[in-house]
C-alpha cells in the first residue's frame, strides 16, 4: 500500500510513464536472471573474454609495431649503430621495469598462466597484463629475439582473471577464466583460432576437459574475429605453391624431422642449462642481463644478419618464397637458436611462438634445398620444406604434436601437406622425446619450484582398469528366483564368504553365507532368495572401466559384478575391495 | 605494491552482460580510434617509403627499391600497388630466385583482382623471364582484355607489341604472325605506329603484311624515307622487283645515306635486268641474258674452286669434287649456246639456266654466299621456283 500511495501518478491516475518504464525493465531484468544460470552465463562471459582479449592484442601488436618504428625505423640497415645500442638500452629498461615494478613477467607466460589454473585459483595479477603490454612491447619492439604470441596469451589470461574475480564468479569456473583468456590471447595473436584452442588444451590445461572446451572455443573465435576486424584478415605469410607429389618424398620429410628434432633438443637443453645458472647470479646482474642478450643480438644484426631481431615474420616470409640460400639458412637457424636463447635465460619478457617458428623455416628450407641438391627429382619446393620445417620445430621444441600439425595447416590453408607434417612432426617429437624426458615448458615450470600436470604425462601413464583387479567368475551364483532352501543347499560345498545373486529379469545383489543360512533357519526356505533380498541391487561395472570408478561401489558392497558391454547378463568377473587395493598396492610397489 | 580493479559491478547476470556489451562497445570505439590513427600515420609512412622506392627502382638500384618497398608494405600491407611495385622490383633486379616472390605477390593480387590489367602485364613479364610461352601469352592476352586505369587503347596496344617482341624472341612466328593481324586492325592513323609494325611484320617474315603496312605509313606521310626504305624491302624479300625498285629507288633519292637501300637497290637493279625469263622482252635481250648468266656460272665456279683448292682440269676427270663434275656439264654445254637462236630449241634456254642456277647453290653451299649477279641469278631462281609452284 504504502508503494502504491508513494508512486508518482499521472492527472488521470494512473502511473507516470518514467515508472512504466522503471517496472517494465525490472520485470525483464526478472525475467533474464532466471535464464543465465551459470553455465549458460559462463559461455557469455567467454565471448566477453574474447573480445577484450582481442582489443588487447591488437593494442599491443600496434605497441610493438610503434616501437619498432621509434626504436629502430622502417628500413632495417647493417651497419648502424642503432642494431646493438637499442637492444641493449631497451633491455636496461625492461630489467628496471620487470625488478621494480613488474616481477611476475619475466619469460613466456604459459607457464605462469598454467600455475594460475593449477595452484592460483585462477588468480593473475591484473598488472601482469599491464606490465607484460609494456615490457614484452619494448623487448620485442627493439629487436628482442622473441615473439608476441605467449605474452598475448598470458595478457589474455591476466584480463580474463581479472574479470572473472570482479565479477565474483564460483570458485571452479575463475579457475578456468585463465585457460579460456589464454586461448582468446593466443588465437588473436596468432590469427588462427583451432590451434589456440589445441595449444591451449595440449599445454596450459594439461588434459582433454568437455566442460572448458565450448568456453574456449568461443572465446577463441570472438578474440580473432576482432583482431580481424581491426588488422585484416591477412595471413601471418603469404603462402607459396606447396605440393606433395610422390610418396616416397616422405623420407625427404623424415629427415627433416630428424634434423629438426635435434635443434628442438639443442634449443631446449641450452635454455634448460642456461636459465637457472644465470637465476642464480647475483640480483645486480639481472639489471643487465636482458642488456646483455640485447647487445649480443644487435651485434649478430650489425655484422649482417638483422632477419634474427624480433619476431621475424618477414625473413620467415622471404625464406618461404626462396629468398635465401640453404648456407644463409642455416646460419639463420643458429644464429636464432643463439638469440632466443641469450633472450629469454635473461629474463626478458617475451614468447617463445615466433623463435620456434622462425627456426623450424630456416632449418626446413635448409635441409629441403640440400637434400634437393642431392635428389634433384624432389618435388618439394623451398617453400613447402620452411612450412614444414616451421611444424618440425614446434612438435619438437614446444612438444605439442597436434598443435603443430593444425598450426601448419592453419596458416598454409593448405591440405595437401598434412601428410609431410605429420610424418615430419611425428619423428621429430620422438627425437626430442627420447632425448630430452621433459618438455620445455614443464622444465622451466620445474625450475621455478612448481610441478604441474602435462598432456604428455597422462599419455603416458598406464591407466589401471577394471579388468585388471577383476577376479574370476565366482563357483556359485545363487539365483533370485530359486528358493533359499535350493540356494542354501548350493552354498554349502563352496567356501566362499559372499555370493552374488543374479536377480530377476536383471540386475545383481549380494548375501553372505550367514545371512542365508540365517533365513533358512528362521524357516524361509520356501520363499524365493527375490522376495527377501532388498529391491536395491548391485551396480555393475564394464572390464574396460578406470579402476578408480570401482572405488565408489567396492566399500559399500562386498563383490560387485563385472559384465560385459554387449550383454548386460553375461558376467565377466567380479571385483572386491581386496582384489582392487591389491591391485594399487602393486603398481605402487613397481613405481 | 598491488593493482586491482574497483568492484562496482554488481551481481546481476543481465545487468554484468549490460555493463560487458558497453564497455565491449566503448573498447571497440577506442581501439577504433586508435587504429585509425596508427593506420593514417603509417599510410603517411608507406608513401614515403614508395616515393623512395619508386625513386631506386627508376635509377636501376633494385636493392634499394626492394628494401624501400617492403618496409612500405610493412606500414601498409594489404596496399596492392606497393605490392605490384615490389614484385616489379624483384621481377626487374635480374636475380631469378626473386621471381618465385615476385610471382607470389603477383599471384596474391591477381587472385584479388583477376581483371587488372597491370597485375597481368606484370606476370605476364614474370612468365617471360622464365621463357614460358604459353603462360606468357595468356598473362598478356589477359592484360591486353583487362581493366587499365588510363589510356586503355595504347596500353593494350603497348602489350600486344611487347607479347609479339616475345614470341619473336622465342621464335614462335606463327604465334606472333597471329598477334600482328589483330594489332594492324588497330593501330592510329599514325605513321609512326604502322611503321614499328611494319617492322615486326618484317622481323616475322611475314613480308606481304609489312607490305601492307609500309604502304599505310605511306600513305599518311609519302615522303616517309624510312617507310620507302621498308616498303623496297619487303617487296624484295617478298620478290616482286619493280616495286622493289620503285620504293628503294624513291627511297634513295630521299636519303643517299642509305647504305641499305642503295645496296638493295643495285641487287634489284641486277636481277630486273639480268632475268630471262621476265615476259616483255625480246628474244635477243634473252638470249644475251642467258648467255651472260652461263659467263657468270663458269667465273663463280673457277673463282670458287680455286677458294677451296680444287682442281678442275684435273687428268681424266679423276676429281669427285661436286664443282669439277658441274664444271665438266658447263663444258658440255658451252657448245649449245650457239643453237639458242634457233626457234626450234625451246627446251635449251631452261636447260642451260638449269645448270647456270645448279652451279650457283652449288658454289653457295660450298664457298658462302654469294654477291653481285650471282646473288641475283639466286635470286631469279628462287623467284622462278615461287612462281612454279
Amino acid at each position: 500500500m504504502s508503494d502504491l500511495a508513494s508512486t508518482p501518478r499521472s492527472a488521470e491516475g494512473m502511473p507516470a510513464p518514467s515508472v512504466v518504464r522503471l517496472r517494465a525493465t525490472q520485470r525483464l531484468f526478472a525475467s533474464l536472471e532466471g535464464v543465465f544460470h551459470e553455465e549458460v552465463f559462463f559461455l557469455i562471459l567467454s565471448v566477453f573474454i574474447g573480445i577484450f582479449s582481442g582489443l588487447a592484442v591488437v593494442c599491443f601488436r600496434l605497441a610493438i609495431d610503434w616501437m619498432h618504428l621509434a626504436l629502430l625505423g622502417p628500413l632495417p640497415q647493417t651497419h648502424s649503430w642503432r642494431l646493438f645500442a637499442v637492444p641493449s638500452l631497451a633491455g636496461l629498461v625492461v630489467a628496471i621495469l620487470v625488478l621494480h615494478l613488474f616481477p611476475g613477467i619475466r619469460g613466456s607466460g604459459v607457464n605462469q598462466t598454467k600455475a594460475a589454473l593449477y595452484i592460483f585459483n585462477g588468480f593473475i595479477p591484473f598488472r601482469t597484463a599491464v606490465g607484460k603490454f609494456i615490457c614484452a612491447a619494448l623487448a620485442i619492439g627493439s629487436g628482442q629475439s622473441l615473439g608476441p604470441e605467449d605474452p598475448s596469451l598470458q595478457i589474455g589470461a591476466s584480463i580474463a582473471s581479472a574479470l572473472g574475480r570482479q565479477l565474483q564468479i564460483s570458485r571452479e569456473k575463475l579457475r578456468l577464466m585463465a585457460p579460456v583468456g589464454a586461448a582468446a590471447g593466443l588465437a588473436a595473436a596468432f590469427n588462427a583460432p583451432i590451434s589456440a584452442v589445441l595449444f591451449v588444451i595440449e599445454e596450459v590445461i594439461g588434459r582433454w576437459s568437455a566442460g572448458i572446451l565450448g568456453s574456449v572455443v568461443l572465446s577463441a573465435v570472438s578474440s580473432v574475429v576482432i583482431v580481424r576486424w581491426f588488422l585484416g584478415s591477412e595471413p601471418l605469410f603469404r603462402i607459396p605453391v606447396t605440393t606433395f607429389k610422390r610418396p616416397t618424398e616422405l623420407v625427404a620429410y623424415a629427415v627433416l624431422g630428424i634434423v629438426g628434432g635435434l635443434a628442438s633438443v639443442a634449443f631446449a637443453k641450452s635454455i634448460g642449462y642456461l636459465r637457472p645458472r644465470l637465476k642464480a647470479l647475483p640480483r645486480w646482474t639481472q639489471y643487465f642481463q636482458p642488456a646483455f642478450a640485447g647487445l649480443l643480438i644487435g651485434l649478430i644484426a650489425f655484422l649482417g644478419a638483422p632477419q634474427i631481431m624480433g619476431a621475424g615474420y618477414d625473413s620467415m616470409d622471404q625464406a618461404m618464397h626462396g629468398q635465401y640460400t640453404w648456407k644463409v639458412l642455416a646460419v639463420l637457424a643458429v644464429l636464432k637458436i643463439v638469440a632466443s636463447t641469450v633472450s629469454f635465460v635473461s629474463g626478458t619478457p617475451g614468447g617463445m611462438f615466433a623463435p620456434t617458428l622462425f627456426i623450424g623455416a630456416m632449418l626446413g628450407g635448409a635441409v629441403g634445398d640440400v637434400e634437393r641438391i642431392f635428389f634433384p627429382h624432389l618435388t618439394g619446393s623451398t617453400g613447402t620444406y620452411v612450412l614444414v620445417g616451421m611444424g618440425v620445430l614446434f612438435a619438437g621444441f614446444l612438444r605439442v604434436p597436434m598443435t603443430s600439425v593444425f598450426m601448419v595447416l592453419e596458416v598454409s590453408g593448405n591440405y595437401e601437406i598434412i601428410v609431410p607434417v605429420i610424418v615430419a612432426n611425428t619423428f621429430s617429437y620422438l627425437v626430442s622425446r627420447s632425448l630430452q624426458t621433459i618438455p620445455i615448458f614443464d622444465l622451466l615450470t620445474r625450475q621455478d619450484g612448481l610441478i604441474l600436470p602435462s598432456l604428455e604425462e597422462e599419455r603416458e601413464e598406464a591407466i589401471l582398469r577394471v579388468e585388471d583387479a577383476m577376479l574370476p567368475v565366482p563357483a556359485a551364483i545363487l539365483s533370485a528366483a530359486d528358493y533359499v532352501d535350493a540356494n542354501a543347499r548350493r552354498v554349502q560345498s563352496c567356501t566362499d564368504a559372499t555370493f552374488l545373486v543374479r536377480m530377476h529379469p536383471s540386475g545383481w545383489s549380494t548375501i553372505t553365507r550367514e545371512q542365508l543360512l540365517h533365513l533358512f533357519q528362521e524357516g524361509k526356505g520356501d520363499l524365493t532368495l527375490g522376495s527377501i533380498l532388498p529391491s536395491q541391487s548391485v551396480p555393475s561395472l564394464y572390464p574396460d572401466l578406470p579402476l578408480d570408478s570401482a572405488l565408489r561401489y567396492v566399500n559399500n558392497y562386498a563383490l560387485v559384478p563385472v559384465v560385459n558391454r554387449a550383454n548386460s547378463l553375461q558376467l565377466e568377473g567380479v571385483i572386491s575391495r581386496e582384489s582392487v587395493f591389491q591391485k594399487y598396492g602393486t603398481r605402487s610397489k613397481n613405481e | 605494491m598491488s593493482w586491482s580493479l574497483p568492484k562496482l559491478v554488481p551481481r546481476s547476470a543481465p545487468l554484468i552482460l549490460l555493463i560487458l556489451t558497453l564497455a565491449a562497445a566503448t573498447g571497440f570505439a577506442a581501439v577504433g580510434h586508435l587504429v585509425a590513427r596508427y593506420n593514417a600515420n603509417q599510410q603517411s609512412r608507406g608513401r614515403k617509403l614508395y616515393s623512395q622506392g619508386l625513386a631506386a627502382a627508376s635509377a636501376g638500384h633494385y636493392d634499394d627499391a626492394i628494401a624501400a618497398f617492403r618496409a612500405a608494405l610493412t606500414c601498409d600491407p594489404t596496399n596492392s600497388q606497393y605490392q605490384l611495385s615490389l614484385a616489379r622490383a624483384l621481377r626487374d633486379s635480374n636475380d631469378p630466385r626473386r621471381l618465385d616472390e615476385a610471382e607470389s605477390y603477383l599471384v596474391a593480387l591477381w587472385q584479388r583482382s583477376p581483371q587488372d590489367a597491370a597485375v597481368n602485364l606484370a606476370l605476364a613479364r614474370v612468365a617471360a623471364h622464365r621463357g614460358s610461352v604459353e603462360d606468357a601469352t595468356r598473362y598478356y592476352h589477359n592484360a591486353m582484355y583487362g581493366a587499365w586505369n588510363s589510356d586503355p587503347d595504347a596500353n593494350r596496344s603497348k602489350a600486344r607489341i611487347e607479347l609479339i617482341q616475345f614470341l619473336l624472341k622465342k621464335n614462335a612466328l606463327a604465334n606472333a604472325d597471329s598477334e600482328l593481324m589483330a594489332l594492324s586492325t588497330s593501330l592510329p592513323a599514325d605513321p609512326a605506329a604502322h611503321l614499328h609494325a611494319a617492322q615486326l611484320f618484317a622481323d616475322a617474315q611475314d613480308y606481304s603484311g609489312a607490305l601492307t603496312q609500309y604502304r599505310e605509313a605511306l600513305h599518311l606521310d609519302p615522303s616517309n624515307s624510312s617507310a620507302l626504305a621498308g616498303a623496297g624491302e619487303a617487296a624484295y624479300h617478298l620478290g616482286n622487283y619493280t616495286t622493289a625498285e620503285h620504293y628503294l629507288q624513291a627511297a634513295v633519292n630521299k636519303d643517299p645515306q642509305d647504305a641499305d637501300a642503295r645496296r638493295l637497290l643495285a641487287i634489284t637493279d641486277l636481277v630486273l635486268r639480268n632475268n630471262p625469263f621476265h615476259s616483255h622482252i625480246s628474244d635477243a635481250e634473252r638470249n644475251r641474258r642467258i648467255t651472260a648468266a652461263f659467263s657468270q656460272a663458269e667465273t663463280r665456279l673457277i673463282e670458287c674452286a680455286q677458294q677451296k683448292g680444287v682442281d678442275l682440269h684435273a687428268a681424266g676427270g679423276t676429281s669427285s669434287s661436286p664443282l669439277a663434275a658441274l664444271q665438266t656439264r658447263w663444258m658440255a654445254t658451252k657448245p649449245d649456246l650457239s643453237r639458242l637462236r634457233s626457234p626450234a630449241e625451246t627446251d635449251l634456254p631452261d636447260a642451260i639456266m638449269d645448270l647456270v642456277f645448279q652451279v650457283e647453290q652449288q658454289t653457295a653451299s660450298v664457298c658462302g654466299p654469294p654477291q653481285g649477279l650471282d646473288l641475283a641469278l639466286l635470286l631469279i631462281l628462287q623467284k622462278r621456283e615461287a612462281a612454279i609452284q
